[in-house]
Formats: C-alpha cells, sequence, structure tokens
C-alpha cells in the first residue's frame, strides 16, 4: 500500500479530491484484477494534475473514481467533501453533475446533437431555463474558442480540434469546480492538442481544478503536479 | 419540451429508415385490426339490424297457469312508465289453419295493433306490397308474408279462408305483404287485435306484450322489473341465446386473432428499441457522465416507444378507417349475399380505443429495453466502441 501522496499546490490548501486507501478490483472468471491497490491521494482546489501512466496502469480507472462514474471496492473517496460511499445512484449523479467536467479522448460527442446541443446537455439535467441555457452554451463556446459558425453543426461537419472545443465547452456547462480530461489530446495533431492544453491552463488559471489522465509526457509540462501510477499503484 | 421528449425525437429522426420500418409495423399490424374491428362492428350491427331490431326486446306473458292476459291496458300503462322502456304492443296470437283455392297451409296468427307493433318490432319498413295500416281501419284484413303468399298463391286483395277447432272461421282480405327475409316470412299473419280476438272469440283478452326498449342490452334488467311487479317476462337474450352465442363466438375469435396481431406489433416494437439501446450505449454512457439519472435515461427511451406506437397507431388507424370505408363501399350482388356490400361500421370509440390500447402497449413493450439501458454502467457505456 502507498502512503498518501500530496501533489505540490501553492494555490489552496483544501483538498477538492481525497482518496484514502482506495482499491478497485474486478473479477474476471476465477482471476481477481487489482486495477487500483491502496491509492491514497489528496488534489488541492485549482490544481492542475496530471496524472501519467502507460495503458492499463490503471490511470483511467482513477479517473472514473474520481468522476464519480466508478464506486472503489474498498477504501475511500471523497469529492469536495463529501464521502461518495454514502451515496446512492442519484445521489453520485448529482454530485457528478454539479462538481465534475468530463473531457474524452474520444470526443465522446452525441452525433445527432448540433454542437451547442451537446453542450446544453449538462444545463438541461441541471434545470437550467431553455433561454437561460442557450446564452450559457453560446458563452461556452466562446470560451472555448470555437468559431460561432460551428454552433449548428453537427460533430461529424466538425475537425477534431473543434470537436474537442465543443466537448471542453460541454465539459464547463455547468461551471464545474473540476474538470477531468482523459487524453484530451490524443485524437489531436499536436498543433491542436497545444492550443487545446494552452485553453485547459486558462481554466485552471481561473480557478478551475484541472485533472488529465495521459501517457505523453509533453503534457507534464502545462501542470502544476504530477501523479506517476503503474500496476494500480501511485509511484510518484 | 422535456429532455427526454427532445434526445428521444432525435434517435427517431436520425434513424430514418428504422423508424420508418418500426412505424409500419405498427401501422400495418393496427390497420389490420382497424379493418377487423370495423368489419366485426359492421357485421354485429348488421345481425342486430336484421335480427335483434326486428324482435320484441322484452316480452311479457300471461302468469303461470294462465292462458290470457286480462285488463292489459292497465299493465301496459304500468310498464310503459318503467325507464327504458320505449314501446309496447299487446297482441293475441295463435295458430289458424288457412285456405285458398285448393292450398291450404297452417300458421301463426297475431292480432296486433299495427302502430304499437311498428314501434316495437318495425314491422312496417318490411312491407312490399300494400298497406300496413289498412289493418287499423280495415276489420276482416289480413297481411302475409312473401313465402307464405307465394305456397298459396295469394295476391292483394284475395280473400283467404281462416279457420282453426273452436274459432270462428273467417274470411280475411290481404291487403298487404311484408318481406323480413327470415323463416316468419311463410309461417308468420298479422290481423288486428279485435279481428283475431272475434276469431279466438275471446273477451277484450291479449297473450302476449312485446317491447321495445332504448338500450337493448338491458333486456333482462327490464324483464326482471316487470316480472317483480308479478308477471311473467323475458329478455331477447333469454328468448333467443343463439343470437347471442353467435356474436359471442364472433367476438371472442375476432379478439383472440386481433389480440395476436397486436402482440406481434409489440414485440416488434421490443426488438426494434433493444437494437436502438445496444447502437446506443456509448451515448448512454455519455448521458450518465453528463449528469443524466438512471430514470432519465429509462424515460428517453420509454418515450421513445411511446411515440413510435403513437405514430404506428395514427397511421395504422387511418389506413385502417380508409381501407375499411373503401371495401365497405364496393357493391355486392345482393340477390347471392343478401347483402348490398359488405357491411362496415367505424366508431369513433373503436378508434379511440386502438390508438389507446396501441400507445398504452408499446409503453409497456418499451419497459424492457428501456430497463436494459438505465442499467447500464456508465464506464463500460462510455468505453463501448
Amino acid at each position: 500500500m502507498n502512503g498518501a501522496y500530496m501533489p505540490e499546490s501553492q494555490r489552496s490548501t483544501h483538498p477538492i479530491v481525497q482518496l484514502q486507501d482506495v482499491s478497485r478490483i474486478y473479477t474476471l472468471g476465477k482471476n481477481r484484477i487489482y486495477a487500483l491497490k491502496g491509492v491514497s491521494i489528496a488534489i488541492k482546489e485549482g490544481d492542475f494534475v496530471t496524472i501519467m501512466g502507460s495503458s492499463g496502469s490503471g490511470k483511467s480507472t482513477l479517473l472514473n473514481m474520481i468522476g464519480c462514474l466508478d464506486l472503489p471496492t474498498s477504501g475511500r473517496v471523497k469529492v469536495n467533501n463529501v464521502d461518495l460511499s454514502k451515496l446512492d445512484d442519484d445521489g453520485l449523479t448529482a454530485i457528478r453533475r454539479n462538481n465534475i467536467g468530463f473531457i474524452f479522448q474520444q470526443f465522446n460527442l452525441i452525433p445527432t446533437l448540433t454542437a451547442i446541443e451537446n453542450v446544453e446537455i449538462p444545463m438541461i439535467f441541471n434545470g437550467e431555463s431553455p433561454r437561460k441555457r442557450r446564452k450559457k452554451a453560446l458563452m461556452m463556446l466562446k470560451k472555448a474558442d470555437l468559431p460561432l459558425e460551428y454552433a449548428r453543426h453537427k460533430p461529424n461537419e466538425m475537425s477534431g480540434g473543434q470537436q474537442q472545443r465543443v466537448a471542453i465547452a460541454r465539459a464547463l456547462a455547468n461551471r464545474p469546480p473540476i474538470l477531468l480530461a482523459d487524453e484530451p489530446t490524443g485524437n489531436l495533431d499536436t498543433k491542436t492538442g497545444h492550443n487545446i492544453m494552452k485553453l485547459l491552463e486558462e481554466l485552471n488559471s481561473s480557478g478551475t481544478t484541472v485533472i488529465v489522465v495521459t501517457h505523453d509526457p509533453e503534457l507534464e509540462n502545462y501542470s502544476h503536479t504530477t501523479i506517476r501510477i503503474q500496476d494500480g499503484e501511485i509511484i510518484g | 419540451m422535456r429532455y427526454e421528449l427532445f434526445i428521444a425525437l432525435r434517435h427517431i429522426k436520425a434513424r430514418k429508415r428504422q423508424t420508418i420500418l418500426s412505424i409500419a409495423a405498427i401501422g400495418i399490424a393496427v390497420m389490420i385490426l382497424m379493418v377487423s374491428q370495423s368489419f366485426m362492428a359492421g357485421f354485429t350491427q348488421e345481425l342486430y339490424d336484421k335480427t335483434v331490431d326486428n324482435l320484441p326486446h322484452v316480452v311479457v306473458s300471461p302468469q303461470e297457469g294462465e292462458e290470457y292476459i286480462h285488463l292489459y291496458k292497465n299493465i301496459v300503462n304500468k310498464i310503459n312508465n318503467i325507464d327504458g322502456v320505449i314501446a309496447s304492443s299487446p297482441y293475441l296470437t295463435g295458430e289458424a289453419s288457412f285456405k285458398f283455392r285448393d292450398n291450404t297451409k297452417n300458421a301463426v296468427i297475431k292480432g296486433i295493433i299495427p302502430q304499437q307493433e311498428d314501434a316495437v318490432a318495425h314491422t312496417e319498413k318490411d312491407i312490399i306490397k300494400g298497406d300496413y295500416n289498412g289493418l287499423t281501419y280495415s276489420e276482416r284484413s289480413i297481411i302475409v308474408g312473401d313465402k307464405f303468399a307465394e305456397d298459396m298463391e295469394l295476391e292483394i286483395g284475395d280473400n283467404v279462408e281462416v279457420s282453426f277447432p273452436n274459432a270462428n272461421p273467417v274470411s280475411l282480405k290481404v291487403i298487404a305483404i311484408y318481406d323480413t327475409g327470415t323463416p316468419l316470412d311463410e309461417s308468420l299473419t298479422y290481423v288486428s287485435l279485435s279481428t283475431a280476438q272475434d276469431f279466438y272469440d275471446t273477451e277484450d283478452v291479449i297473450n302476449g306484450i312485446s317491447l321495445r326498449i332504448d338500450d337493448f342490452n338491458r333486456d333482462r334488467e327490464i324483464a326482471q322489473i316487470i316480472e317483480d311487479n308479478g308477471y311473467n317476462a323475458a329478455g331477447w337474450t333469454e328468448n333467443n341465446p343463439e343470437i347471442l352465442r353467435t356474436i359471442a363466438i364472433e367476438t371472442v375469435s375476432n379478439n383472440v386473432t386481433l389480440g395476436f396481431i397486436l402482440l406481434i406489433a409489440s414485440f416488434g416494437v421490443v426488438s426494434t428499441l433493444n437494437m436502438v439501446v445496444m447502437g446506443k450505449v456509448k451515448e448512454i454512457g455519455i448521458l450518465l457522465a453528463m449528469g443524466a439519472t438512471k430514470s432519465n435515461i429509462r424515460f428517453i427511451f420509454l418515450v421513445e416507444s411511446g411515440i413510435l406506437g403513437l405514430a404506428g397507431a395514427v397511421f395504422g388507424t387511418a389506413a385502417g378507417v380508409a381501407l375499411a370505408l373503401s371495401i365497405g363501399s364496393y357493391p355486392l350482388p345482393e340477390d347471392i349475399y343478401g347483402l348490398e356490400a359488405i357491411p362496415v361500421l367505424v366508431r369513433v370509440k373503436d378508434v379511440m380505443a386502438i390508438i389507446t390500447i396501441v400507445f398504452l402497449l408499446n409503453l409497456i413493450a418499451g419497459i424492457y429495453p428501456a430497463q436494459r439501458a438505465a442499467g447500464l454502467d456508465p464506464v463500460e457505456a462510455i468505453s463501448t466502441r
């Protein structure tokens, strides 16, 4: 088991994400596979963290735990001081909706919706009125640097970079304090990838805690803190 | 517009071909259902028109051990005051022997008050020759069925000799001929009530009262009310159980067939929606990650199922009504089938019932795929390629 890893962040002393001795075990037939093994980390509010690890190291599982998409087999996860183990499905959904924005490698936009409709989705679940959410969605698209003529385009009518900007705008829709990005530049060319990371940097400088999972060492340069994971264990 | 409806509509719009096929599958089933229901309603109505409509809905007969009903006018007045009774017709009926030239025949003679009998059994509309109301003002006159007239070689104006043991023989002039298309046409004749009383040599008595009621389904209820007042009474369903049995058998067999058609259509929706869920796994995962609850996801697929069902039901019903009406307007050779056209009856209540039932069945059919979608693990769903 690893001891608690405390990222060196000068921005805040308040941990917004805490994992205490977290393990995640998958059962495959008679085999028990440890995706995470005794992981303890604390991420401070306003930090920019990269979680580095090779494929299969457990970094995506770690991100899913922080994102309230998955629960640990043992150990405790706290997001914004809420212990996830005490929540039911709807409670987890509420935490996810109000605290976390997701950015995926594959963009994961809904193909049947336009860019602006994709951005509106989290706001709809949050009960925003149609007029207010349309206005906010346009603002978010602008913030994510997407030319507004693409607002009514569907994902298949946009480039990878443009799609990722829509995904970022969507992740920001409910102004979550935590932004989780799973290989956000994995499907982009170097220049576009750099632009996206600059955007995440800007968002972080305005107070959002950004957690990026990647195996690309280049992305370390944008973060304040790096967590390395290997075979489900934190190694540095 | 609720979000779930918005997403469901987008799903439907995005897979046009699948949507058209699903709606067509439901629509065809509903169309068959509608046509079949219209035929059944039409045939049932025709059966009622040809039988029950011409029958007395309730018949009052003499009390046990009595041959006649005495002081019948008071009883008729009492019965007319029962809620639901719209007409009554006192009658005196019995057997008689008829002779015209060398032709003889035994048949039933029924003494009636023509207007009252018509109000109960719509007798006047069956007259094909002569004057029905002639019975009112012309004593010693008779109305016979067309088969009876044919067998006896009778024409309007002919005098037929009528006799029977213990009766006063009389010569009656044929003033009208009727045709109901039933066996009554050769076995039942009409005379005025006073003629019958003279013939059977009775006082002013009758041996039955026919009643017409506003809803023929209440025949047993009204018969019971009359019995509770001390008279013998029986409804048409009791006197003619074979009609009811025919209708019941037709209805049951038709409903079973229709149920199977609906079941097939509903399975079509289940399989379509299951395929949609399989194709939307990743999207469901994304929605869950974006803050959708499991009930949001469940509702999306239920709404989708409901929309497909409603669209199929509306299109199917419209097509079914159009098809039924066009089949119903096709002329049939009446001499062969006894019908001018296939009887079709499109009732608003049937249309509404079919649309509602199909819609509800599709909602029920949507529960399984909706549950399946809501039960997906978000992590696995998102990582689906």
